[in-house]
């Protein structure tokens, strides 16, 4: 395949992301609604941003491999599918959240999104197999469709490797800003309050 | 369970009720399909073997459009009369509210199979008269109706409303609508598709689920 077969590092090291994204959002969910406790809401608002991020990228990579090797942008194939099925779920699940404003609610919603989407992401992928594939199968097939040698193997899991740090650096840190903005918000809501009790002690 | 049971079928015939004395939302879904059915002659002229093939994925895309109006307005009633508050004390648990709407909406497709099928037969010229065709209509209508319920009592209280039903359903519906046409069409054009069991099965699987999880969630989405 030549040089384009370097893109399937970050192809699928993104693509795992994506899937981990969309697996940690479903769990952060269930965690939300036992605990009701806001931090698991930033958490799960995080992930699917990341998640969106990485499956964009997933995508895209994915494409410029394909041009050359299958001598098409785009085909109908399961994971592929599958793959853009999720990104769209991910901007429902962002648009839901910019059109809510109290917290607690929109906590809930996305939570109970979040469930759902997770539990249809199978069923989509079975229903997409269901047609045939074209996609390379490179775990758990018995065919030996593409063959990675050793050098290759070692690549693939360091790149794996780094992309779930980064997930989970990115996580950490979208939280944190979040948590910021909440606190920034909370303040000038006090501030609001304490300018208005000055003026009427004033007047 | 009696009451459980009881009450949701309370629910259903209260709504259905509503329904029939206005009959504002079937009507709409109805002409709306009809329009439908007319563009789509335009849009795909077709031969008369070509048609057999796309008939059940037409039949069911025009449903699955005309199904959001419907959807959109499950809740509309007790959204304008300010009478949620109500509905939630009166009945036993919460889920009944979910399975009475999700009833309900499904009872909207069964009417809207029943009309809009002998249309396209007639526009069409080709009898789409099949009761297994029908079953699988229904099948895919009621994990349609269990995953548009749960979706549309989150999106009525937002501020997007009905413009969010859609981009937030139609991902989730994916393998419905695959399994909904292509068993459809192997019937219809008698041809044997290798999976068609495949195809009953996960749409069985998808329903069940769908239902479960929404029962199980939808206390989450009406309390405060």
């Amino acid at each position: 395949m030549g040089l384009v077969q370097k893109v399937f590092y970050f192809h699928m090291s993104a693509a795992w992301v994506g899937m981990l994204a969309f697996l940690m959002a479903a769990v952060f969910g269930i965690l939300y609604l036992v605990h009701k406790d806001l931090k698991w809401d930033r958490l799960l608002a995080s992930s699917v941003e990341i998640g969106l991020l990485f499956t964009v990228i997933c995508i895209l990579s994915g494409m410029i491999w394909a041009r050359p090797i299958w001598n098409t942008w785009w085909t109908w194939d399961p994971r592929l599918t599958t793959v853009t099925i999720m990104a769209f779920t991910y901007i429902a699940f962002i648009l839901l959240r910019r059109s809510m404003d109290e917290p607690s609610k929109r906590a809930q919603f996305s939570a109970i999104y979040a469930i759902i989407g997770f539990v249809t992401v199978p069923l989509t992928f079975f229903s997409a197999r269901l047609l045939r594939t074209i996609h390379p199968v490179i775990f758990g097939s018995g065919e030996v469709d593409m063959n990675l040698n050793q050098p290759m193997l070692t690549t693939m899991f360091i790149s794996l490797g780094a992309f779930t740090v980064m997930y989970v650096a990115l996580l950490l840190q979208r939280a944190r800003l979040m948590q910021a903005e909440d606190d920034l918000m909370q303040l000038r809501m006090h501030t609001e309050i304490d300018a208005d009790w000055e003026d009427q002690a004033d007047a | 369970m009696k009451t459980w049971l009881g009450t949701a079928w309370v629910l259903v015939w209260k709504d259905l009720v509503q329904e029939w004395r206005s009959r504002d939302v079937l009507t709409s879904m109805f002409a709306f399909a009809v329009l439908s059915l007319f563009i789509f002659n335009y849009a795909l002229e077709l031969s008369p073997i070509d048609r057999a093939e796309i008939a059940p994925g037409l039949i069911w895309v025009v449903m699955v459009f005309a199904g959001t109006l419907g959807l959109n307005r499950s809740f509309a009633a007790e959204q304008d009369q300010g009478s949620f508050e109500g509905l939630m004390m009166a009945v036993p648990e919460l889920s009944v509210i979910y399975l009475a709407k999700m009833i309900t909406n499904l009872m909207m497709m069964f009417g809207l199979a029943i009309l809009v099928i002998p249309i396209y037969s007639l526009l069409y010229n080709q009898s789409l008269f099949d009761l297994r065709f029908f079953g699988i209509l229904m099948l895919g209508a009621w994990g349609y109706s269990a995953a548009g319920t749960l979706i549309s009592s989150m999106t009525v209280q937002t501020r997007m409303r009905d413009l969010l039903l859609p981009v937030l359903l139609f991902p989730l519906l994916l393998p419905v609508n695959m399994a909904v046409v292509k068993s459809g069409s192997a019937i219809i054009a008698a041809s044997s598709v290798p999976e068609f069991q495949s195809w009953i099965n996960l749409l069985l699987v998808y329903d069940v689920i769908m239902t479960v999880v929404s029962i199980m969630v939808f206390e989450y989405v009406i309390r405060e």
